[in-house]
């Protein structure tokens, strides 16, 4: 060496600052806690209770350092994850400092001194930050000799999450992720001392001089004695460093090591979570929150994390079924036989009066585009809709504009830094619990502004510390026009920089809310985000399973776009129909009218549609059927031909989901020999003489990227025809005759066909109560607590009644809970309903 | 929100809960409290009271029983009409507290066996009825072995003392404390502790007030003043 290198002073940026650590010198943020710090060196300091999503505790001490702060050493090892870096502080962790790494042996002795070591038959075991940290920083042996500490075990938190509480280190991440992210605080830190433990208010040990309450009674409670629901408690199994919270359907199943591990998306609404989906031997075991920040963060909701058992039910269907003509039942055939059958009786359809397609709500974009491209030229039709639920013309009009934006529009992180969000017609928890998260984020971080356009102070209101525009069902235009005269703060509000209108499916069931929602928009300039509560809804729109729109979104009517789209589909020219389809009321209102011939049918359940009767009769009346579906359903009974389709886990494809982001995934389980739909529709349309090129999905999606492009190379039509229809709700849906007002909307755990299978889940379902203000229960002599009896001229549902500040003259009744409430009264949001005192 | 009304609380309840959550700037703040509220209806906060509590203050029950939980204070089986708390803490065990609770165990056990930690003679809630507890310091070490009955002080014990006060509780009777206010009962003096007091100031000082100061107390302070002893000056800080 010949020269010495001069001392640099190394430049700080603002907002930064310079300390040591383990001798090496770091600029960090202000603000950053050392163990993140330590941890961008490539420093793992053990840690149990720091989540990098919750807010410091420094409850399990593991994380000791030293410190030096101004030359000084701090007399006793500090929480490195508390505590957050200075300008000129002297770190040392385990790496460089004796004391360090003795202080982190010793809590790592007191954390395993009533810890049962159990790991041999325990869920965690393998992937357990407890084993792997005790073995990384933890002595050999342990020097207490005496009797640790049991509990009887375990204790169900919830149908769902069962608790251990000796194996329990006290980190509290489950405590705090229920009051911080999801706001349930339904677990808390119970008794003190040696006796402090993790519990519900039914393992508190207060009862008023009654035995204490049979285990499988401790489920946390609310104060009224219904069970204690929170729809995001598994991700407490999940973020529990040990194993002390584990869930009822995993337990004892199976061990990490034997698991495979494969990345996928959640196909349950439109959030389009990342997961992480462990199979073994062909089987799905578990579903795990997978680390998405852009989206769902590390969180997923329940429903996403247990609903997979569907896929594995007994009753899905393997092998084509077609109808035999003499005895009138569905016979198991060959595909070969299947598919001549079923284009046998579409192509005969097709030349007589036609055939429609419904697709449902939960494709991939690749198969939605199957059946986009399917109905244009294997049937020749526009008559495709993938809305499976209450649906509008106006509402059409609008999801023209809805289609091609992408996060840069509205994204989550867009909701997140809003300085107001308006939900309308949307009940985030219930309807897209991930957005939900982020509003409460927001709210509580960003100190967002929301609020909700509803009916009444539900607890996504209370949770994003919301604000409640209440109005009737049906009033929420009249609502949105008032807010620049009776609303003035609001306003504002919207129209600062970054403001957001959240819009939900029940728009579709309110007149005329579209445009005031455009109106609002155009006025305030806040930016306008369409959430639909299904997961494929998005994809489906921008594939064009839709009676007015092509896929990428040009409308049918628009001859250019036709054009485009016969020579990217290599055509001849003129052969796309280009008069509008017909939407799933109208399908359904011509096939049982017999103005169809037959009926292609995605995964739909004829509950959901606006008149489940319709539904039914249509799917009689119509000459032929089609289904295309994983198990049997409402549909399978009047299918001609039942063709056998895939689950997510078996395919690979991609969801959009509401923010207008691809969420791509692989397949899971491979060699089921299941056939995505895309596959199933290509081969049929052979069979018909059509070449859909969607023999794959990634056939699918690069035949479907051509098409948007070839749509896009033309100027667009304007959307939005505006005409007069648009002004009421869809003809053929009752509006009942009684004297209040029915505000409806799914529940997020309710008798969804996904959701079958999955007990425990189906557990921590919300009650299914009627909501009415005190005023309406007294007028009709209800009192709280009793049942109340919701009725129309179709019919009645009875369930307890609970009192909330409604407006007077509604009633709210979930709307699939524990009944279709389409099917049992024949209206929905907005509907006219007769409200009496019921019995049990 | 529609009026909380149950069987176990009535309407002053009620009343007194609001009149509590109305002293704090944010209602939760109002829970210890409302704990004792809770505790002078029913001698001990029980599953009802939980949830009175939890609906009040907008918390969950779970939220409410960690804290009534975390506390030696709210009890959680019936009490006695007099809580009975022997310091058993260092200096009152050595001066005799442990030998006094060992014997008020023997005392008011039945058929040969010792009363528990929080184990009740008598009915709960009957006249007479006494709930036994081993107490952490009650600060009076200067009173050493001090006894505590519904919190107020019976000082310089011994165990002849300790069982003839029983044995007068058990009678129906309410000896005076040796300092502080008259002997009530627990779920009164669970009123107080909510913060709840006689309005008249007569009643007020009959009831409440009372020289809490002890000869023993001020005796150092006395002895110095006597003597003029007087605390080091503080340092300037340059000097």
């Amino acid at each position: 060496m010949t020269m010495a290198p001069e001392e640099t002073e190394t430049e700080v940026p603002e907002g930064h600052v310079k300390l040591i650590v383990d001798g090496e010198e770091v600029i960090a943020p202000k603000g950053e806690l050392l163990i993140r710090t330590a941890e961008r060196l490539g420093t793992v300091i053990p840690r149990f209770c720091d989540h990098p999503l919750l807010d410091p505790a420094g409850a399990c001490r593991q994380c000791l350092v030293e410190v030096e702060m101004g030359g000084r050493p701090m007399p006793k090892p500090q929480a490195s994850c508390t505590m957050t870096v200075a300008d000129g502080m002297v770190v040392k962790t385990q790496r460089t400092s004796p004391v360090a790494d003795k202080a982190q042996q010793g809590v790592m002795e007191l954390l395993l001194i009533n810890h049962p070591l159990d790991c041999p038959v325990c869920d965690k075991g393998g992937e357990c930050p407890l084993q792997n940290q005790a073995m990384a920083h933890g002595r050999a042996s342990s020097r207490f000799v005496d009797t640790k500490r049991t509990f009887p075990k375990p204790l169900p938190i919830s149908s769902q999450v069962l608790l251990d509480r000796e194996r329990c280190v006290l980190c509290q991440r489950c405590t705090r992720f229920s009051a911080q992210i999801a706001g349930d605080p339904f677990i808390e830190l119970l008794e003190r001392g040696v006796h402090q433990q993790v519990g519900t208010a039914e393992t508190a040990a207060v009862f008023s001089g009654t035995p204490a309450p049979e285990p499988s009674d401790m489920a946390s409670k609310t104060s009224s004695g219904a069970p204690f629901q929170s729809y995001f408690s598994g991700n407490t199994i999940q973020i529990c460093p040990v194993g002390a919270l584990t869930s009822a359907a995993y337990r004892f199943r199976s061990r990490p090591f034997d698991l495979v591990s494969s990345p996928s998306v959640c196909e349950h609404c439109s959030s389009g979570c990342a997961e992480r989906t462990d199979f073994r031997r062909g089987k799905v075991m578990r579903r795990l929150a997978g680390d998405d920040p852009d989206v769902n963060e590390e969180w997923i909701c329940d429903k996403g994390r247990f609903a997979f058992r569907y896929a594995a039910a007994s009753d899905r269907i393997r092998k084509p079924l077609v109808r035999d003509a003499k005895t009138g039942e569905l016979v198991e055939t060959s595909w070969t036989e299947a598919l001549r059958v079923a284009a046998d009786a579409l192509s005969k359809a097709r030349d007589a009066r036609g055939a429609a397609v419904l697709t449902g709500g939960r494709l991939t974009v690749e198969d939605a585009y199957a059946y986009s491209k399917f109905a244009r030229i294997a049937l020749r039709t526009n008559d495709i809709d993938f809305r499976a639920r209450a649906h509008s013309a106006e509402e059409l009009d609008f999801l023209a504009g809805v289609v091609g934006t992408t996060p840069d529009h509205v994204s989550f992180a867009a909701i997140e830094r809003a300085p107001t969000v308006l939900c309308v017609a949307i009940e985030p928890e219930d309807e897209a619990p991930i957005v939900f998260l982020r509003l409460r984020k927001a709210a509580l971080k960003h100190s967002t502004k929301v609020v909700h356009v509803g009916q009444w102070t539900t607890s996504s209101v209370r949770k994003t510390n919301g604000e409640l525009l209440a109005c009737e069902p049906g009033g929420e235009a009249a609502a949105l026009d008032g807010i620049a005269q009776h609303a003035k703060d609001l306003d504002a509000g919207l129209a600062e920089a970054g403001a957001v209108i959240l819009l939900g499916e029940r728009a579709a069931e309110v007149v005329g809310l579209f445009s005031a929602v455009q109106r609002l928009a155009e006025r305030t300039g806040a930016k306008v985000a369409w959430i639909p509560r299904r997961a494929g809804e998005r994809g489906a729109l921008e594939a064009g399973a839709a009676p007015t729109l092509l896929p990428g979104g040009a409308a049918v009517s628009d001859a250019d776009a036709r054009a485009a789209l016969e020579s990217a589909w290599r055509l001849d020219a003129g052969v796309l129909p280009s008069s509008p389809g017909r939407d799933t009321t109208g399908i359904l209102w011509a096939a049982a009218t017999g103005d169809l011939d037959a009926l292609v049918v995605g995964g739909i359940d004829p509950d959901d549609l606006p008149d489940p009767a319709l539904a039914r009769k249509a799917l009689a009346a119509a000459g032929f059927v089609l289904s295309m579906e994983m198990r049997p359903s409402a549909v399978t009974e009047h299918a001609d031909v039942v063709l056998p389709i895939a689950t997510v886990d078996e395919k690979s494809g991609r969801f959009l989901n509401w923010e207008g982001r691809p969420r791509p995934f692989t397949v899971t389980l491979e060699g089921t020999n299941a056939l995505p739909d895309c596959r199933v529709l290509d081969t049929l349309a052979v069979e018909m003489d059509a070449d859909l090129f969607t023999q794959t999905p990634q056939a699918s999606f690069a035949d479907f990227e051509r098409a948007v492009s070839a749509g896009r190379s033309v100027v667009r039509e304007t959307n939005g025809s505006g005409t007069a229809e648009h002004s009421r709700p869809h003809a053929g849906e009752s509006n009942g005759n009684g004297k209040l007002k029915l505000a409806t909307w799914r529940q997020l755990i309710d008798e969804g066909s996904l959701q079958a299978g999955e007990p425990h889940l189906a557990g921590t379902a919300r009650t299914a109560v009627v909501r009415l203000s005190a005023a309406t229960a007294r007028d009709h002599g209800i009192e709280p607590g009793e049942h109340a009896t919701v009725s129309t001229e179709r019919g009645e549902l009875t369930l307890p009644a609970e009192i909330a500040d409604l407006p007077d003259g509604v009633v709210w009744v979930p709307a699939r809970s524990p009944v279709s409430i389409r099917t049992a009264l024949g209206v929905g949001h907005g509907g006219a309903v007769s409200l009496s005192g019921g019995t049990a | 929100m529609t009026e909380v009304q149950d069987s176990v609380f009535d309407a002053d309840i009620h009343a007194k809960a609001k009149e509590i959550i109305s002293r704090y700037p944010q209602s939760r703040s109002a829970l210890l409290p409302m704990l004792h509220l809770v505790q002078s209806v029913q001698g001990h906060v029980s599953q009802e009271g939980i949830a009175f509590c939890g609906k009040h203050l907008d918390l969950t029950d779970a939220e409410v029983s960690a804290v009534a939980t975390f506390y030696t204070m709210y009890k959680r089986k019936p009490c006695g009409e007099h809580l009975l708390s022997v310091c058993t803490n260092t200096l009152c065990a050595a001066m005799g507290g442990d030998a006094i609770y060992r014997k008020l165990q023997e005392h008011l056990g039945a058929e040969g066996k010792p009363l528990g930690h929080e184990a009740t003679a008598g009915t709960p809630g009957e006249p007479g009825s006494i709930t036994l507890e081993h107490a952490e310091c009650l600060a009076a070490c200067d009173l050493a072995p001090v006894l505590q009955v519904n919190y107020e002080f019976y000082d310089n014990q011994t165990e002849q003392s300790a069982v003839e006060l029983v044995d007068a509780l058990q009678r129906g009777e309410k000896p005076a404390p040796t300092r502080g206010a008259p002997l009530t009962d627990l779920k009164s003096a669970e009123l107080q502790l909510a913060g709840f007091f006689p309005e008249d100031a007569e009643r007020f000082a009959a009831d409440v007030d009372g020289p809490s100061a002890a000869t023993e107390t001020l005796r150092g302070a006395a002895l110095a003043q006597e003597r003029g002893w007087v605390a080091p000056p503080m340092r300037e800080e340059n000097a």
